[in-house]
């Protein structure tokens, strides 16, 4: 019954865990070790014995693309479950304090004046590629936006009676904060959340892509399509997989975010 | 000789499973050059007659039937596009609500040029200057200036002027005024009241005006029709409503209206009310729709629709009872 | 109004001091050691102590902030550790194609988003809207270098109708140029087409519902008129704002597609310098778009006093 009153949440939210299931599952659904290198093999096209073809290196590529679920989830999830913890923290913290508020917010600004893509490429320069630095870095990129949302909230609720009712009491603010505050930014924070994990995947993919992300001996969908793209116009099909399923995971987060917004918004909840 | 017909006019709004019918076979005519007011509470149907005489209801979930003929012309037949060509040029109308009626972020000047030029095929010259006397027509101080500002610059009383100016700028035949004065408070009121009254005076258009005050139709009107849950239900000249109403929910209406010395030595009378609102089902009831709430309800009443009695020449009502009525104050 | 102009125009030179700030710190907020990842591994100490002297990190912060802003401030931004040229000079040369296909992209998807929302507003709910909402996740969800992909595999390689990559400058003709930037363009423009369209489409069904439109049409004003002047003027606010959200996810997005298309821009030159750790050239790139997005922003602060005549105070 809910399922068909917010099919994108439906639609979206199975997407996601189906991706989360080829993720957990990735050994049993037929693949080989993905790092396996087998240099008679190379470059075939799509067959019955490697699904998905395989890469120069002969490796099959069916089984590194499924592995590569993995890192994309992994990024996803960690840098918005990371965005959210960092972001909230300053939000509050502005939204709370207006003596720090003007100061906190100009940096974030100047942060968010930034692209994201070349902040996180810039961050890449400077330290080893691995998973890790490239969480932080995309984390680095998203969290100020996060942060201003938060404030948003905190400053609309600044002015309710409740709230004011709360401080005249006498709460202390991180009570007032917990209390208060962050049940009801909880819904944007989630749904801004969404948007961060479809970005996040798509930057990590970017970062592969150029070189600049996960290192090749972790298959991620960005760097199978940074080593197909010199023969993407004769063996298109490396290239052509990856993409498929980077496109789909990104489409299910976003689909996801959209229902989950279109939910929790009290002015769309109640024409729907 | 009558600029407008309406007869038998039936609009119907689809909200869920249901259907509200929001006039309910209403039938009436302008005469040109008299002022007629469509008089009763909120959510009789007012407002929604002079929309469908527009052709401005939504086209979603709404069925309209019946023959609504201007100057013989029957609009209910008329393409959308011959429509929008009456609209505005012989048709003009006014709303209620000034402060969100006129477009934020167009001056003045374009928004009533704009009217000339589409109708008139003025150049842009002809029409800032015809848009300047029309500010100056209807009261506006400094018209020249005003036609390069823009709404905000401009008070609720002077944005309803605008308003008019707009819906008169062509010379239309009728125009209809919506509760032009509801959102304004009294003494601009009076103002836009004189106004209309001297638009009247000197150009003859005809005015169908709708409101729920009946003070304020008494000095301009001079033929009052009463609307009740979607059906007419009294219509006479001004003056015979005043002096001798039929209609049981009239006399409620005129009842009510606050006086400046009423009572008696006892004390202050307490303002009479009609009790409630209108009930959902009141309307397309079997009956009288005004039976739930009419103080002289009979079996009669519930069972049958009332008639429209012609008590006198020119003045009719839909009541079982009308021609037993004797003036009550 | 020549206030609210001036004030936005000098409240702009603290963000762009905060972003050169921020940009200058990154060097010092990497995690571990950026000159040793720079220097690589196969580096000498000699290499070492050339890399950190490179970097400043053998002089106190804001000694070195401080030098560096001057520089900045007379076009000097440094020599590029791996080709020794200023790199001034490297930008210089690959601006025209990043600058063009910039503008193409933005010129395609403010032409094509904002009359799709409009069309989308008017048929609200009807099949031909949920298409084309659908549309707009999908555009907004395939990776730009997918989107790229795609249409090269489809329209140069298969149906042969655009070169397949690479760039013409303009002063070859008008023809060949775009020829060459179509495809990347729609490619690059794929997400903002999508972000444009559903804003002007929700922009739309709310002015579309106000009372001003119904006077409009009471004024018997011609649909069109009402659409594109009456409604759009009153949805341009959000509109513009989101057009200039654009520009930042273009200047990301420009890396990509000059990859995929081998278009020899900046982007390109960025790329380059990732891969060989020729950090003051990421680091010119990154302050130099920067800047751009402040002063598109601030561009579309000043619009919105054309568009919105309460705005100017």
């Amino acid at each position: 019954m809910t399922a068909l009153r917010h099919p994108a949440i439906a639609i979206g939210g199975g997407l996601v865990l189906g991706m989360v299931a080829i993720a957990l599952l990735a050994p049993w659904l037929g693949t080989i070790d993905p790092t396996q290198i087998a240099p008679a093999a190379r470059t075939r096209a799509p067959s019955a014995e490697h699904w998905f073809g395989t890469d120069m290196l002969g490796r099959d590529l069916y089984s590194r693309v499924l592995y590569g679920t993995r890192v994309s989830l992994v990024v996803g999830f960690t840098v918005a479950l990371l965005t959210s913890a960092i972001g909230t923290a300053i939000g509050l913290t502005s939204g709370a304090l207006p003596r720090l508020d003007d100061i906190i917010m100009r940096v974030m600004d100047g942060i968010m004046s930034v692209p994201p893509i070349l902040l996180a490429i810039a961050l890449m320069t400077l330290t080893r590629g691995s998973i890790g630095n490239v969480i932080i870095a995309i984390t680095f990129a998203e969290a100020p936006r996060m942060s201003r949302i938060v404030r948003g909230v905190v400053l609309v609720l600044r002015e309710q009676s409740y709230v004011d009712a709360a401080i005249t009491a006498g709460s202390p603010t991180p009570v007032i904060l917990w209390r208060h505050v962050l049940p009801n930014a909880l819904a944007p924070i989630i749904v801004q959340a969404s948007y961060v994990s479809a970005s996040a995947m798509i930057v990590e993919a970017i970062l592969s892509f150029l070189g600049a992300g996960t290192p090749t001996s972790t298959p991620s969908w960005g760097n199978i399509m940074a080593e197909g793209r010199s023969l993407w116009q004769v063996k298109p099909f490396i290239v052509f997989f990856p993409a498929v399923f980077l496109s789909l995971a990104v489409f299910a987060v976003n689909l996801l975010g959209d229902g989950l917004r279109d939910a929790l918004d009290p002015r769309v909840a109640k024409k729907a | 000789m009558a600029i407008l017909e309406v007869e038998g006019l039936k609009v119907h709004f689809r909200t869920g499973a249901e259907a509200v019918r929001a006039v309910d076979d209403v039938s009436f005519s302008l005469v040109r050059g008299e002022t007629l007011a469509i008089v009763g509470e909120s959510g009789s149907g007012k407002s929604v007659t002079a929309n469908a005489v527009m052709r401005l209801l939504p086209r979603a979930q709404t069925r309209v039937a019946g023959a609504i003929r201007f100057d013989g012309r029957d609009l209910m037949a008329l393409p959308e596009r011959s429509m929008a060509q009456l609209r505005g040029d012989r048709i003009g109308m006014v709303f209620q609500e000034p402060m969100t009626s006129l477009n934020p972020v167009l001056s003045i000047g374009t928004q009533i040029t704009e009217t000339l030029r589409r109708h008139k095929g003025l150049t842009m010259r002809a029409a800032l200057d015809r848009a300047v006397e029309m500010l100056a027509a209807v009261g506006i101080s400094e018209p020249g200036r005003r036609i390069a500002e823009y709404p905000h610059q401009l008070s609720g009383g002077m944005r309803q002027r605008v308003m008019i100016a707009i819906a008169i700028c062509c010379d239309p035949d009728i125009l209809i005024a919506d509760e032009p004065t509801t959102a304004l408070d009294v003494t601009i009121q009076a103002q836009i009241l004189d106004l209309l009254a001297e638009l009247k005076r000197r150009t003859g258009t005809s005015i169908i005006f709708i409101t729920h005050d009946l003070g304020v139709v008494a000095e301009i009107a001079d033929r009052i029709l009463v609307m009740y849950a979607g059906r007419k239900i009294e219509e006479s000249a001004t003056s015979d409503l005043f002096e001798q109403p039929m209609h049981p929910y009239t006399r409620g209406l005129l009842a009510s209206m606050p006086r400046l010395r009423g009572g008696s030595d006892a004390g202050p009378a307490r303002l009479h009310e009609i009790p409630g609102l209108i009930p959902l089902q009141s309307f397309g009831a079997a009956g009288c729709n005004f039976a739930e709430r009419c103080v002289r309800a009979e079996a009669v009443c519930r069972e049958n629709s009332p008639p429209p009695l012609l008590v006198r020449p020119g003045h009719m009502s839909a009541c079982h009872f009308s021609d037993i009525g004797t003036a009550s104050s | 109004m020549r206030h609210y102009v001036l004030r936005r125009v000098i409240a702009t030179a603290p963000v762009v001091l905060i972003v050169a700030l921020f940009v200058f710190s990154l060097l010092y907020l990497a995690p571990g050691d950026p000159a040793a990842i720079i220097a690589g591994d196969q580096a000498t100490a000699a290499d070492l102590e050339r890399i950190r002297h490179t970097l400043g990190f053998d002089r106190p912060f804001l000694v070195r902030f401080g030098d560096w802003l001057w520089q900045i401030a007379q076009g000097d931004f440094g020599t590029s550790i791996f080709t020794n040229m200023p790199v001034m000079k490297m930008i210089g040369q690959r601006v025209e194609p990043t600058l063009s296909l910039m503008a193409i992209t933005m010129i395609i998807a403010v032409a094509v988003a904002v009359p799709t929302g409009v069309v989308a507003a008017v048929n609200a709910n009807s099949v031909l809207d949920r298409a084309i909402m659908t549309c707009g996740v999908l555009g907004f969800s395939i990776p730009i270098f997918v989107v790229g992909y795609l249409l090269a595999y489809l329209f140069a390689l298969r149906l042969n109708w655009l070169p397949v990559q690479g760039y013409t400058p303009l002063s070859e003709g008008v023809g060949p140029w775009l020829a060459n930037l179509l495809l990347p363009s729609l490619a690059l423009g794929s997400a903002n087409i999508a972000l444009i369209a559903r804003t002007t489409r929700s922009a739309m069904l709310e002015v579309l519902n106000q009372d001003y439109i119904r006077t409009a049409r009471a004024k018997g004003i011609g649909q069109m008129r009402i659409l594109f002047l009456h409604a759009l003027k009153n949805a341009a606010i959000p509109i513009l704002t989101v057009v200039g959200i654009s520009v930042a996810l273009l200047i990301g997005g420009a890396v990509v597609t000059e990859t995929v298309f081998a278009i020899p821009g900046i982007g390109r030159l960025t790329v380059d310098a990732v891969l060989r750790r020729d950090y003051p050239v990421i680091q010119a790139v990154v302050f130099l778009f920067s800047v751009v997005y402040v002063l598109v922003n601030l561009t579309i602060d000043l619009l919105y006093t054309l568009v919105d005549p309460r705005v100017r105070y």
